[in-house]
């Protein structure tokens, strides 16, 4: 069983701990005999999609969101190719705004995005972090993370959590937030989001498995700390929901 | 008249707050109520001196004060940190008369970076040194040029910017700016050819994004950058550190004045460096400086030792949110080279507000405490298994790593372990005081 994770920028769009994604990824499929080979890409060259099953970005800062969207946008035919081909993709932090058709700067300009999807961004001189629990679609216990983000974004239709019990969503307090589309998976949450959540890490990793047409156990291993970590982040963080 | 009442009510309210303990806020917030421009009226000292920056400005402004003053002049400076506008208008009304003229030769400032703005709005800075911008309270900061665009509007034309030359996000300040010193750190022993850390805010050039090179490492992505791209590149420096060794103790300044480190952290280069650059420029002379700044202990407290048990304890403050710090201090533990134990405590992540955010222990660099003298590393407080967790993804063997659920805990068992190695601790203001109420601190 092998399976290869395209890591998109890593030395570019890394601004919370994202790499930690990937770090406990790759443990808990390597706990259930997959072979696995993340390929780091950087913005000079082109992206092996082809030979992608995971295609990760995470967040940067404003201007490294542009470079990063300029240094993808030639090859998002490539991109929208993997997707078809049942690829899956994880975008988080505002990693998750350049998938849309496209992002507003501050200043008004207006940058092209990726177009699988057509939801809009405009970012502001105004920042809103704050710590977040989500109401997942996909799986049953809430998610827990941080969001750090200057921007509103328009026109989901299918997000990843329906709504926020603590903090802000796409476009409003409490509101829906992130993207979902087949194995596209994309949230505003910024770093390290599989690790503080088990049962994402655990959906993501049931995904690959069928993506790849590979039997799952019924019980997956759990990762040292991480369920203890969870509960004691969604209990703090519940407090403040009440 | 305004003015008068200003000063009068802000002169009161900080007579009152002392009795009653009160913070240094309040009475400057109320005296710009009255007066909102007071702080352009008042008759300021010739010089301006403002700190800021992620790291750093609480030690390089006590630094600055010491020669100063021993330079003859009288500095007035905001020692208790109070560096958002209120906090300066209350120190400033307070050092001035009825009249409106501040006493003093020099209006010295530790200035937040996300606020340096509003203060400067009504005043500007004869000279605003800027230590350095790291990823540091992200939480608050969102990132280090976000922090790089709050600070850029409060930099006026007519102030010299007295800026670190090895942090390619600082030097951009310069870009556009006529009046620019810059200090810096020549390569030497402490200097790698490749990168440490597990993130690197330096590998892609700050102006165009393109791949950045480094001549050398000192920390971090603090070195010597230049980007084929655009041509970004370190400036030669107008103070060096011309050779360092920090084994040993021993800095040499522009390759004439040797000093002694009583602190034998990079940190305390860069500051050192940074208030000798600017108390330079200010006219103080180089034998004063070198007598105050050689074996010059700080007496902000952030090392304090103490006993625990059979453990002789040094706690080293770091920050909660600042990896910087988290890894200075580590690497500090890993060069001291001596058996010992370590202790890290994550109970409180801030004691401003809340936030369960953890992202930040997966940048700081804990693989550093996988050495022969770290014996043994105790993991505790309310976010342990966070904590446990990233250790997990370091090469520190699990058979030296103990969780407590809280800091009574570990020091409980420390304290009955029957073991005498050295022990260090590395957490925050938020957190330490909930270690160094059940030990016995040594006196200072």
């Amino acid at each position: 069983m092998e399976l290869t994770i395209l890591h998109l920028y890593p030395d570019m769009m890394d601004l919370y701990g994202e790499y930690a994604n990937l770090a406990v990824l790759r443990r808990r499929l390597e706990a259930l005999g997959v072979s696995v080979t993340v390929t780091g890409c950087a913005p000079e060259d082109a992206p092996d999609f082809a030979s992608a099953d995971l295609i990760y970005m995470g967040a940067g800062t404003e201007r490294r969101q542009k470079y990063a969207l300029t240094a993808l946008l030639p090859h998002a035919d490539a991109l929208k190719a993997a997707v078809e081909r049942g690829a899956a993709v994880l975008f988080t932090g505002n990693a998750m705004e350049t998938l849309g058709a496209s992002v507003t700067d501050a200043s008004g300009k207006v940058w092209q995005g990726l177009g699988l999807a057509d939801f809009t961004t405009v970012e502001t001189d105004k920042r809103s972090p704050g710590d977040v629990v989500a109401v997942p679609v996909l799986w049953d216990a809430p998610a827990v993370g941080f969001m750090n983000k200057c921007s509103t974004t328009r026109g989901i239709a299918a997000p990843l959590f329906s709504r926020l019990t603590l903090g802000f969503g796409n476009e409003a307090e409490h509101g829906a937030e992130g993207y979902v589309s087949g194995n596209v998976f994309a949230t505003h949450i910024t770093g390290p989001v599989l690790v503080k959540n088990p049962d994402f890490l655990d959906f993501l990793t049931r995904r690959l498995f069928a993506q790849k047409g590979w039997d799952l156990p019924e019980a997956l291993p759990a990762l040292p700390h991480q369920r203890e970590a969870y509960e004691t982040t969604l209990a703090e963080l519940e407090k403040r929901t009440k | 008249m305004r003015m008068f009442l200003a000063i009068l009510v802000c002169k009161l309210l900080r007579f009152i707050g002392k009795l009653v303990g009160k913070g240094s806020s309040l009475p400057g917030e109320y005296a710009l109520k009255i007066c909102p421009d007071v702080l352009r009226r008042v008759k300021l000292p010739e010089h301006i001196i403002a700190v800021t920056g992620s790291n750093g400005k609480t030690s390089t402004v006590e630094m600055i004060a010491a020669i100063l003053r021993e330079s003859g002049q009288e500095v007035v400076y905001n020692a208790e940190g109070s560096n958002q506008i209120e906090g300066v208008t209350t120190l400033i009304l307070c050092s001035s008369t009825f009249t409106g003229k501040m006493r003093g030769d020099v209006l010295l400032l530790e200035s937040d970076e996300r606020y340096a703005r509003l203060s400067f709005k009504w005043f500007h800075p004869t000279h605003f040194v800027i230590t350095n911008l790291y990823r540091d309270q992200l939480t608050r900061n969102g990132h280090p040029e976000w922090v790089y665009d709050a600070i850029l509007p409060a930099v006026h034309p007519d102030t010299t910017l007295v800026l670190n030359a090895d942090d390619p996000l600082v030097s951009c300040f310069a870009r556009g700016h006529g009046k620019v010193k810059w200090f810096g750190l020549e390569k030497c022993s402490i200097s790698t050819a490749e990168h440490q850390g597990v993130y690197h805010d330096g590998a892609r050039c700050p102006v165009c994004g393109g791949p950045m090179e480094y001549g050398c490492y000192h920390y971090e992505h603090i070195g010597h950058y230049r980007c084929p791209s655009c041509g970004h590149s370190r400036h030669a420096p107008d103070f060096a550190v011309t050779a360092l060794d920090l084994a040993a103790g021993k800095l040499t300044i522009d390759g004439g004045t040797d000093i002694s480190l009583a602190f034998k952290s990079i940190y305390n280069v860069y500051n050192i460096l940074a208030a000798w650059s600017v108390c330079s420029l200010a006219g103080a002379d180089t034998q004063v400086m070198a007598r105050v700044i050689n074996n010059y202990i700080l007496k902000n407290g952030r090392m304090v030792r103490f006993t625990l048990g059979g453990h002789r304890g040094t706690l080293l403050t770091s920050k909660h949110e600042n990896s910087v710090a988290y890894n200075t201090n580590l690497s500090y533990i890993r060069a001291a080279g001596e058996p010992c134990s370590v202790l890290i405590i994550v109970d409180a992540i801030s004691r401003k507000y809340f936030t369960g955010e953890t992202s930040w222990l997966w940048d700081i660099d804990f693989g550093r405490l996988d050495c022969g003298a770290v014996q043994k590393v105790i993991l505790c407080g309310k976010y342990v298994h966070d904590l446990a967790m990233r250790f997990d993804y370091t090469s520190i063997p699990p058979e030296k790593i103990v969780c407590c659920d809280t800091v009574a805990q570990a020091a409980g068992a420390l304290s009955e372990d029957g073991g005498k190695e050295p022990l260090y601790v590395v957490t925050c203001f938020s957190d330490r005081d909930k270690l160094l109420n059940l030990v016995q601190k040594e006196e200072t």
